[in-house]
């Protein structure tokens, strides 16, 4: 945890960390309830969601776990709560599911609702968050085959496998290598941080096996970096892309942030600080704040796009 | 929308290759804003310190060429290239691995934070409050060293290896020739999650520990590309649960594994995995407490383990990086959870408590990674990722005693981020605090 107004090389004020915590490497995902005052994480090696006290600090234990078999979780990546509706959304993408949990579930429970299967078109889900506003679940979702990699709306009662109602991707978008996603609560903007515009690239194992037929990343020795970093390429780098909440289709951000040096080109997360207009950014070994009001303004519609 | 440069990249390669690069950053503060430099120069600084902000407004000076780097795209967007108002990051490397040489007179550090190999002489360091100076280090766009963890060293053959635990899947081998942006002499590539690496020897095989699917696997010590383990220790009855450090006793034919206890069920969860909805038997995560595993040297499959000492009383907490002592019967291991370091008897089992710990502020042991033990000089390493030092002790220290000397890649007291390759954020309203899982 770190002070908003942290610059420079500095080391963090607090830190939840040790055997007792549970957590562990791998977590791409954090939330916080601000009417609970509770931090939500997905800790993928342990197929569980922990929940701790805001402010805790050191070696503490979660003050819940949700964990077993009737959850069904294998490798929770991304986490989002709504603390309205009394809910905690994870999304698994070795479920390839969204699911949802009553907020105060604790233990080994079942999920409310899950949102998966063939119509809904989710696969790789490393991103979500939730609109209780406007009663949208927003959820990032790859293909390695480039079809529906993008942005997924669902209703936020959707359950079982349903298709959305949205889905912002294809050419004109450039979406590819994403993560997290935020929205903001006032207008209902989505925004979303890209790593790079060149998909992930194919890991060469299957659990502990080679990927049959698999020839990418042999010993080469020019630019093919890796897929996470930060490559540096700007003709490949990331961004934060800033949508408005009925967007659908295959149109590019409404808004946009870009620069080679400030890490975007691996930018994987992005949270806000609606108050003072603050975007996040992280990426890579830091982390950036972009002060920009008119991303949390409606966003106008544009004359020539391709919604659908 | 300004303009930016697309060849960039290439200019910072250019630069960085002909520099020979360091990974020691210059200055630990934010960068200043520098409107007269060049872009090369900004350049040439970011790839040595990390200068975002300078790259960021040079660039917005700069004439466009294409890609997501051109002002026509997204048209009509609101923003563009902006930079930040406040950045955080640390320019310094950290030490994560240790491997220790002493036919040879070295000890080689794996950093993670600037994904770089650092050699400095074995009897470096000293009570310095500066920055020791590495004799050799390999770091630069050609090495395709990632987030690296785990390191080896093989003193006949005047080699080292290392292992990128994310961002390349990738095991690298260097010479002790190689000095600056250098390819690595041979690469394998590796399940991802990979953490460490140690040589067998006597069998002339790698043992590389993997983080995500609670396993072992062995490849020939020269296999390449995409070569396939000789064989793996998986599953459920081995106990191996998400696995970090690990040592093969040539000796005993046995091989030791710190586990950090959690384990769940491994999927197929790529983008280029298919949908699957029949997956088998499903078993969910569970949390288990820390242990040390040890397997048969020649397993294979889903086996139990010879010995395990977990428990209570071990006080494992996070242990990282192992070394096993083979003249003295003993094993060390880097207890990050508790910034300690913490010595069992070779042949211990069960709940039992260490012979030995180093802890304590004296010790300025601060979230420690490895270690590498020294019978020939008598000497215990301890790489620390938590303050930008390594810590050399007698062999036998214990308790909350000083090292004999320190190693430092940043001056004394430089802080540090704490975190590497994260994916996520969250804004705590309330305390007005940035959150940063890693």
């Amino acid at each position: 945890m770190f002070a908003r107004l942290a610059n420079g090389n500095v080391a963090p004020k607090r830190v939840i960390e040790g055997q007792a915590t549970n957590l562990s490497r791998t977590m791409h995902g954090i939330a916080y309830d601000a009417i609970h005052d509770e931090i939500v994480i997905p800790v993928a090696l342990g197929g569980a969601v922990l929940v701790f006290k805001a402010d805790a600090s050191g070696e503490v234990p979660p003050l819940r776990a949700i964990q077993g078999t009737r959850t069904r979780l294998v490798r929770p990546h991304t986490v989002a709560v709504d603390p309205v509706n009394n809910e905690i959304l994870t999304a698994d993408p070795s479920m390839r599911a969204i699911v949802v949990f009553d907020r105060t579930a604790n233990g080994n429970v079942a999920p409310k609702r899950v949102i998966s299967g063939e119509n809904t078109g989710l696969l790789d889900i490393v991103g979500l968050d939730v609109d209780p506003v406007r009663n949208v679940i927003v959820a990032a979702s790859r293909k390695g085959n480039g079809d529906k990699v993008g942005i997924f709306v669902f209703d936020r009662l959707a359950n079982g496998d349903v298709a959305p109602k949205q889905f912002i991707g294809g050419p004109n978008s450039k979406l590819a290598h994403f993560r997290q996603v935020a929205i903001d609560p006032a207008t209902g903007n989505i925004f979303l941080a890209q790593q790079n515009t060149r998909m992930k690239q194919m890991e060469a194992y299957v659990l502990d096996k080679p990927r049959e037929g698999y020839s990418g990343r042999k010993a080469k020795s020019d630019d093919d970096d890796d897929d996470d970093s930060d490559s540096g390429r700007l003709d490949q780098m990331g961004f934060i892309a800033v949508y408005a909440p009925d967007d659908d289709g295959d149109i590019p951000p409404r808004a946009i942030i870009k620069g080679p040096g400030v890490r975007l080109a691996g930018a994987a997360g992005v949270a806000l600080n609606p108050k003072k207009k603050e975007i996040i950014t992280v990426g890579g070994n830091g982390f950036q704040t972009f002060l920009l009001p008119d991303f949390f303004k409606p966003l106008k519609k544009l004359a020539a796009t391709a919604q659908r | 929308m300004r303009r930016i440069l697309i060849s960039t990249a290439a200019a910072v390669v250019v630069l960085c290759a002909g520099r020979m690069p360091s990974p020691q950053a210059r200055s630990a503060g934010p960068p200043s804003a520098d409107d007269a430099a060049s872009l090369e120069e900004l350049l040439a600084a970011d790839c040595l310190d990390g200068a975002a902000m300078q790259v960021a407004q040079a660039a917005e000076r700069l004439p466009q060429e294409g890609g997501v780097a051109s002002d026509e795209w997204p048209p009509r967007a609101l923003g563009g290239v902006l930079p930040p108002i406040r950045s955080v990051s640390d320019p310094f490397p950290t030490f994560d691995g240790v491997a220790l040489d002493t036919v040879n007179d070295r000890v080689i550090f794996s950093d993670e934070n600037r994904h770089s190999l650092l050699v400095y002489d074995r009897k470096a360091g000293g009570a310095s409050n500066d920055v020791t100076e590495p004799e050799q280090w390999v770091f630069g766009p050609k090495t395709r060293l990632g987030y690296i963890a785990g390191v080896e060293v093989d003193p006949p053959r005047k080699e080292f290896y290392t292992v990128n635990n994310d961002s390349g899947d990738l095991l690298t081998v260097f010479s002790y020739d190689d000095h600056g942006n250098v390819q690595p002499r041979r690469s394998l590539v590796l399940p991802h999650q990979s953490w460490d690496v140690s040589l067998a020897p006597k069998r002339d095989e790698i043992v590389i520990s993997i983080q995500q699917s609670n396993a072992l696997s062995f490849y020939k010590r020269t296999a390449t590309g995409t070569a396939a383990p000789i064989r793996t220790i998986r599953g459920l009855a081995t106990e191996l649960e998400d696995p970090h450090g690990v040592f093969f006793d040539d000796a005993h034919n046995e091989v030791f594994t710190a586990n950090h206890g959690n384990w769940t069920q491994i999927r197929p969860y790529s983008p280029y995995d298919p949908l699957v909805t029949d997956v088998g038997e499903y078993r969910s995560g569970a949390f288990h407490p820390s242990a040390i595993t040890v397997h048969a040297g020649d397993a294979n499959g889903d086996v139990t383990p010879i010995r395990t000492i977990e428990g209570d009383l071990t006080g494992l907490n996070w242990p990282m990086g192992m070394d096993v002592d083979l003249v003295h019967d003993e094993i060390v291991v880097a207890n990050y959870g508790d910034s300690s370091v913490k010595v069992f008897r070779r042949g211990d089992k069960g709940n039992v408590q260490p012979v030995r710990v180093l802890r304590g502020a004296l010790t300025q042991i601060v979230g420690p990674v490895s270690v590498a033990i020294d019978t020939k000089n008598d000497e215990l390493w301890v790489a620390n990722y938590g303050d930008h030092t390594a810590a050399v002790f007698a062999r036998t220290a214990s308790g909350n005693v000083r090292p004999k000397r320190i190693i430092r890649n940043a001056p004394k007291d430089t802080p540090t981020c704490g975190f590497t390759n994260a994916s996520a954020a969250a804004y705590d309203s309330k305390r007005d605090e940035i959150l940063v899982p890693n």
